[in-house]
């Protein structure tokens, strides 16, 4: 566990030295902050429209929760499908290509605690991140007099937001621990991430099992629920498989290497 | 069952059709230094990333303090300290932070953990830099470091492959000394090709050339044993001929006197 930690400290430490996690910050807030201002006032405009009509059908619809926190989680799920392979591509060949991979193997260290160890740092990247978010709904509730947010569906959606970015850190660190090039983990870890999430948008040509089976990969519609208030086994299994199968077949390539 | 706390026997690693180290043998006593010394890809980094478990051998066996290297590697690699070729270093993190990791992976008790940094880094007189950057520091720096993290937990066993590399005169002998002074508590294993190195610091020497183990003896026995009739041969000499590379060609001084061929 001593060593876990000792890892994860070092890898948070890098990631603040090197100014990544900052960028990382700035981007995220940035671009969050152009979909929920954008969000906001298009719900805005909407209310006002129909409001109009007074359709208690169309009314029902109308509500923070559907207007914006949905779209914002699902637009920033898009982005971590691209932010998220350049914060896990450093992770393990960089400890190859700078030759430091002898020092930890030279060490009593398992290769079970470099990988988890370096994964708990980038999780806890995610985190901070994801927290960040809270800002938005924070805002809307503190600026208004009657209590807009629903804040059990806030958390659950930015608990499944948490929880695709673990699944794209746990892929990313499997092609970080494959080659020397960072480049190539990071093209490998995107194109990885962007096949999950593309391949829901066939799932409507699909028939039968077929349609289950790709609807069930696309990640798109797991975070989908979850944004929606629900946290189903289904979604959570979906995540924590991922999590599971990328950070196994990581614990392998780095045991690889000892018998190379 | 001798009481040496290295002991080598047949490692061999080969690469596809290439041998790197073949059947190698050796033994360290206890507070020894070992002088290994070889020309440049003669297998010398090999074989010491073997003993110290970043490398599996093809075939043989290594022991260290009684453990089996490949049979129980982390019981080895707590009584180990290495410092590899290339120091390895994290060029962004500080002295102190990466000195404090590597404490940290070597199981220094919590209580301790700073005292010790502090003393491996004056041992290696990296103190002064201790809130430098890596990445920011000489070369003769960046090796002290590796040194320094090389006698964190203060291991039995030291492997030292090039520890002088890109050090300069003065840092060398300051190194050279730390290195002597290290002996008798520690045992030490000294990859160099800097032949008075060897001279200075080590007893014994096992000299490598292709993967092949050509001398393993002490350094007077050696030289006695490579003596001419005029003169006694120098390590250099020794040197070039065992590993074929020089044009001196001695022979032992076994029975008659060898002609002294220049």
């Amino acid at each position: 566990m001593r060593n876990i930690l000792a890892f994860a400290k070092k890898e948070l430490g890098l990631y603040f030295t090197t100014p990544l996690a900052w960028v990382m910050f700035a981007l995220w807030t940035l671009i969050g902050s152009f979909f929920f201002l954008s969000l906001v006032s298009q719900y805005q405009q909407m209310s006002m429209i129909y409001g109009q009509f007074q359709n208690p059908q169309v009314m029902e619809r109308m509500n923070f929760q559907d207007m914006v926190l949905l779209p914002l989680i699902v637009n920033m799920g898009v982005i971590l499908v691209f932010l998220v392979p350049f914060l896990t591509m450093r992770l393990i060949s960089e400890e190859r290509k700078q030759k430091t991979m002898e020092l930890l193997l030279s060490t009593p260290v398992t290769s079970t605690q470099i990988v988890l160890g370096k994964y708990f740092a980038a999780v806890a990247l995610m985190f901070v991140a994801v927290a960040l978010l809270l800002v938005y709904p924070l805002t809307l509730e503190l600026g208004s007099t009657a209590s807009a947010v629903d804040w059990p569906t806030v958390l659950s959606g930015l608990f499944g937001l948490f929880l695709l970015g673990c699944a794209f850190m746990a892929i990313g660190i499997f092609f970080s621990s494959i080659t020397e090039s960072q480049m190539v983990a990071s093209l490998a870890a995107l194109t990885t991430n962007l096949i999950t999430w593309i391949v829901g948008w066939r799932a409507g040509d699909a028939e039968g099992a077929m349609k289950e089976v790709v609807t069930y990969l696309a990640s798109t519609q797991h975070i989908v629920s979850f944004a929606k208030g629900n946290v189903d086994a289904k979604d959570l299994v979906y995540f924590l498989s991922v999590c599971v199968l990328g950070l196994f077949l990581t614990h392998r390539a780095v045991e690889a290497q000892r018998w190379a | 069952m001798s009481d040496a706390v290295i002991q080598v026997q047949n490692l061999t690693k080969r690469y596809r059709e290439l041998t790197a180290v073949d059947h190698v043998n050796f033994e360290v006593q206890p507070g020894e230094i070992l002088g290994f010394l070889g020309p440049n890809g003669a297998g010398k980094s090999t074989t010491m990333r073997m003993l110290t478990g970043c490398l599996p051998a093809t075939e043989g066996t290594a022991k260290v303090c009684g453990f089996d290297v490949f049979e129980q590697p982390l019981e080895v690699k707590r009584k180990i300290g290495y410092l590899p070729e290339n120091p390895p270093v994290y060029l962004d993190m500080k002295v102190r932070g990466y000195l404090k990791f590597v404490a940290e992976l070597k199981g220094v008790p919590r209580k301790k953990l700073k005292d010790e940094v502090d003393r491996v880094a004056q041992a290696a007189s990296v103190a002064h830099m201790m809130d430098r950057l890596i990445g920011n520091v000489s070369k003769g720096y960046k090796q002290r470091v590796g040194l320094a993290q090389a006698l964190l937990g203060d291991p039995d066993v030291l492997v030292l492959d090039e520890p002088t590399v890109g050090l300069d005169p003065g840092q060398i002998i300051e190194v050279r000394n730390l290195i002597k002074s290290l002996a008798g508590k520690h045992t030490i294993i000294l990859s160099t090709h800097i032949l008075q190195e060897v001279k200075a610091i080590c007893r014994k020497v096992l000299i490598i050339s292709s993967g092949k183990v050509v001398a393993y003896d002490d350094l007077e026995a050696l030289e006695s044993k490579y003596k001419t009739a005029d003169r006694v041969a120098s390590l250099e000499e020794i040197f070039l001929t065992l590993t074929g590379e020089g044009s001196a060609a001695l022979q032992p001084a076994a029975g008659a006197p060898v002609a002294h061929v220049a």
